[in-house]
C-alpha cells in the first residue's frame, strides 16, 4: 500500500501514539432572531493518531458543526477544545490558522478548489502559505498529485477535471502540509457512487498512513469504513459504534 | 504563491471585471492628473514666463504690471533705480497700439512695445529685450522692428523687408502719422495675447512712430537684480515710494489671489469628486468580486491562510487595478491635457506662450499618491468583509446554497 508522501520524503512513518484532539463537554450555540439554537450539545470526543471515525446523523443534528469545532473554525460556546495539548479558545485568531495551517487538512464537499490555478498549485498553496521553499514545494505536490492518482493532471485546471479528480486534487491539497488530522464534510456528497467509492478508497488509504481522518457523511457505505461510527441526534453523539 | 500573484490569478480570472476596472481607473486617472496639472498650471507658466530674459522685478503704477496706469517719466525714474547697488539693469518699456499698411486688404492691426534699458554696469547695457529673436536680430535704431510670426507670415515680410506703420501712444490721437521703419528680425514676444500681432523696437523708434506724442510715461520697468530680488524691490519702494515694485514670484501671488484662483478652485472640486469616482468604481468592483469568491476564501481560511493574508489578497487586487490603471492614466492625461490646453487657450486674452496645464515633479508625486490612497481606502470595505468572514457559517451557506 502506498503511503501518503511526508514533506521531505515520499514515504511517511507509521502513526505516532497520542491524543491529537480532546473535546470535553464542547457546546455550541448560535444566537438566531427567534431565540439561540444549540447545535451541539456536550460533547465529549477523544481522536488519537491515525483513527477513522464517521460521524452520522439527520440533516441539522450538528455534525458539520461539531466537525468545523474540531477543525477550530467554529469556536464553541462552552466546553474545553484541546489540539494536540493545547486549548484551543486560547489562541489567537492568527495561532489557530497557524494550526489549521500545519495540523489539519480540510476537504469540502464542494472542493473549493480555486479555479484560476492549476490542480498542482491549489495542491502547493498550503504550502505556499506555510513557508515551504518553492522547489521543494513543486515536487511535494507532484509527489502528492501521484498520490491520488492525478500526475498526469497536473497543469490541469479545475474546470478542465471531472468531480472525482477535483476532490482528489482537494484531498491532496489538505495532505500538503503533511496534517495529524484530516477532516472531510461529505467528500462524496457531490459525486455518483462509483466515483465516491474512489473516494473513500483514497481516504481509507490515507488514514493507514496514519493520519487521524473525521469524515461527517450521510453515506453510510463511507460510515461503514471507519473503525468508530458517531451517530448524532439534537446536537448529541447518541451512540458510538466501534468496528 | 505571495498575495500579488493571487491578486493577478483572481484578476486574469475575470478578465472583462478587470479590464473594465483598469480602464475605468485609467479614465479617472487621466482626469485626475489633468485637475493636478491644472491646479498649478497657471502658476508655474507664469512664473515662467516672467523669469524669462532674467528680469526679477517689476516696476508699475498699478497693483498689477499690465493695469493700464503708466509710469511718470519713466526713463529718469529707471536711470535713478539703475543707480542702486543690488541693480544690474532698468528696463523701460511702452506700449502702443499700431497699424501695418498691407499692400491689399485692411491694415494689420498690432501691438507696438518700445524699450531702452539703463544700467550702471556695462554688462546691464547688453542686457536684450524682453522678446526672443528667431531670426535676423534686434532692433537697434530708432528706424528698425522687429516682428512676431504672425505678422511676418501673414504680411510676407522677413528681415530686410520694410512696413509702413502708424502708431498711437494716446488713445485719443486719431490722426495716426506714417512712418517707413525696416523689420530687422523675427521676435517671439512672451506675453503675445492669441490671434493678436505685436512689433517691437527701440523707445527712441516708438516715440517716432508715435510722431513725438509718447511723452515720458512707460507702462513698465523690468528690473535685473545682481542679488536677492525681495531686497531689490524693497529698494526700489524706498527710493521711489510712489511706484509699485514687485518680484516675479510676487507678481505670481498677487495673479494667484485675484484670477487664478478660480482654476485651482474649479481644480480641486474635480480632483475630489475624480477620486471619490475612483474609490466608489474599485470598491464595488472589489466588493462584488469578493462576494463572489467567499466560499472560496472561507476554504482557505479554513486551510489555515490568515486572516492577515487574504486581507492583503484584497488589498494587492485593489493595488494591482488601480496600479495599471494608474501607469496608462499618464500618457492618456498628458493628451487630454494637451487638448484642453488648446480649447482654454482660444480664450480671448490669454497670452500665447502661456499654459493652462503643465507638468510638473510634484504634481505626478501628488497623482501617485492620491492613486496609492484610492487604492488603499477602496480596498477597505472588501477588506473588512474578508477579515470578518465567518469561516464555518460561510462553508454551511455555501453548500446549502
Amino acid at each position: 500500500m502506498k503511503s501518503v508522501p511526508g514533506p521531505q520524503s515520499s514515504v511517511s512513518g507509521g502513526p505516532t501514539e497520542g491524543s491529537v484532539v480532546d473535546a470535553q463537554n464542547v457546546s455550541r450555540v448560535f444566537s438566531m432572531p427567534a431565540g439561540p439554537v444549540t447545535a451541539v450539545r456536550d460533547v465529549t470526543l477523544h481522536i488519537r493518531n491515525g483513527d477513522h471515525i464517521a460521524v452520522r446523523g439527520p440533516s441539522g443534528c450538528g455534525k458539520s458543526t461539531l466537525l468545523h469545532m474540531l477543525g477550530c473554525v467554529e469556536p464553541q460556546t462552552s466546553g474545553t477544545l484541546l489540539f494536540d495539548g493545547q486549548d484551543v479558545s486560547q489562541l489567537s485568531d492568527a495561532r489557530r490558522s497557524l494550526l489549521r495551517l500545519k495540523q489539519i487538512g480540510f476537504v469540502f464537499q464542494r472542493f473549493f478548489l480555486l479555479p484560476m490555478l492549476t490542480a498542482r498549485e491549489n495542491v502547493e498553496l498550503p504550502m505556499s502559505e506555510a513557508g515551504v521553499a518553492k522547489h521543494a514545494r513543486q515536487k511535494r505536490a507532484i509527489e502528492l498529485l501521484e498520490y491520488v492518482g492525478l500526475a498526469a493532471r497536473a497543469d490541469h485546471r479545475p474546470s478542465q477535471l471531472s468531480g472525482g479528480e477535483m476532490q482528489r486534487v482537494a484531498i491532496a491539497r489538505a495532505l500538503a502540509n503533511n496534517p495529524r488530522l484530516l477532516l472531510a464534510d461529505e467528500p462524496t456528497g457531490e459525486l455518483d457512487e462509483a466515483t465516491g467509492a474512489q473516494i473513500a478508497a483514497l481516504l481509507d488509504r490515507v488514514n493507514q498512513s496514519g493520519t487521524a481522518l473525521v469524515i461527517v457523511t450521510h453515506d453510510a457505505a463511507l460510515a461503514d469504513r471507519a473503525g468508530r461510527v458517531l451517530m448524532m441526534r439534537d446536537g448529541q453523539i447518541e451512540s458510538e459504534r466501534v468496528r | 504563491m505571495n498575495a500579488i500573484g493571487f491578486a493577478w490569478r483572481s484578476m486574469v480570472r475575470q478578465p472583462a471585471r478587470a479590464a473594465l476596472g483598469i480602464l475605468g481607473v485609467a479614465a479617472v486617472g487621466a482626469l485626475l492628473f489633468d485637475m493636478l496639472l491644472l491646479s498649478r498650471g497657471l502658476i508655474v507658466s507664469m512664473q515662467d514666463l516672467l523669469d524669462r530674459g532674467g528680469w526679477d522685478v517689476r516696476v508699475s503704477m498699478g497693483e498689477l504690471p499690465g493695469s493700464g496706469l503708466r509710469i511718470p517719466d519713466a526713463v529718469e525714474t529707471a536711470e535713478a533705480i539703475s543707480t542702486l547697488p543690488s541693480v544690474q539693469a532698468a528696463l523701460v518699456m511702452r506700449s502702443a497700439t499700431a497699424q501695418i499698411d498691407r499692400a491689399s486688404g485692411e491694415p494689420l492691426r498690432a501691438s507696438f512695445q518700445g524699450v531702452t534699458t539703463r544700467s550702471s554696469d556695462p554688462a546691464g547695457s547688453r542686457l536684450r529685450a524682453p522678446w526672443t529673436i528667431l531670426r535676423g536680430r534686434d532692433a537697434e535704431a530708432p528706424d528698425e522692428v522687429v516682428i512676431d510670426e504672425k505678422i511676418a507670415s501673414e504680411s510676407r515680410l522677413e528681415p530686410g523687408s520694410e512696413i509702413t506703420m502708424r502708431a498711437s501712444c494716446n488713445a485719443d490721437v486719431e490722426a495716426l502719422p506714417a512712418t517707413r521703419l525696416k523689420v530687422v528680425g523675427v521676435a517671439e514676444f512672451p506675453f503675445q495675447i492669441t490671434n493678436e500681432s505685436t512689433t517691437g523696437g527701440t523707445l527712441d523708434a516708438l516715440r517716432a512712430a508715435c510722431g513725438g506724442n509718447a511723452g515720458t510715461e512707460a507702462d513698465l520697468i523690468l528690473v535685473t537684480s545682481t542679488s536677492d530680488a525681495d531686497s531689490t524691490a524693497a529698494a526700489i519702494r524706498t527710493l521711489r515710494p510712489e511706484v509699485r515694485a514687485a518680484t516675479n514670484t510676487e507678481v505670481v501671488g498677487r495673479l494667484q489671489q485675484t484670477g487664478f484662483t478660480y482654476f485651482r478652485q474649479i481644480s480641486s472640486v474635480l480632483t475630489t469628486v475624480t477620486v471619490s469616482f475612483a474609490v466608489l468604481l474599485i470598491t464595488v468592483l472589489l466588493t462584488v468580486s469578493v462576494n463572489q469568491r467567499l466560499g472560496e476564501i472561507a476554504a482557505l481560511r479554513a486551510l489555515g491562510f490568515s486572516r492577515m493574508r487574504v486581507v492583503k489578497d484584497v488589498l494587492s487586487e485593489s493595488a494591482l487595478i488601480v496600479g495599471i490603471g494608474g501607469l496608462l492614466s499618464l500618457p492618456l492625461g498628458l493628451l487630454l491635457a494637451s487638448g484642453l490646453d488648446r480649447i482654454l487657450k482660444g480664450m480671448p486674452g490669454i497670452p500665447v506662450a502661456l499654459h493652462f496645464f503643465v507638468f510638473e515633479t510634484q504634481a505626478l508625486a501628488v497623482h501617485i499618491g492620491l492613486l496609492v490612497a484610492t487604492a488603499i481606502i477602496a480596498a477597505l470595505y472588501p477588506m473588512r468583509i474578508v477579515s470578518t468572514l465567518p469561516i464555518a457559517a460561510t462553508l454551511r451557506d455555501e453548500v446549502i446554497g
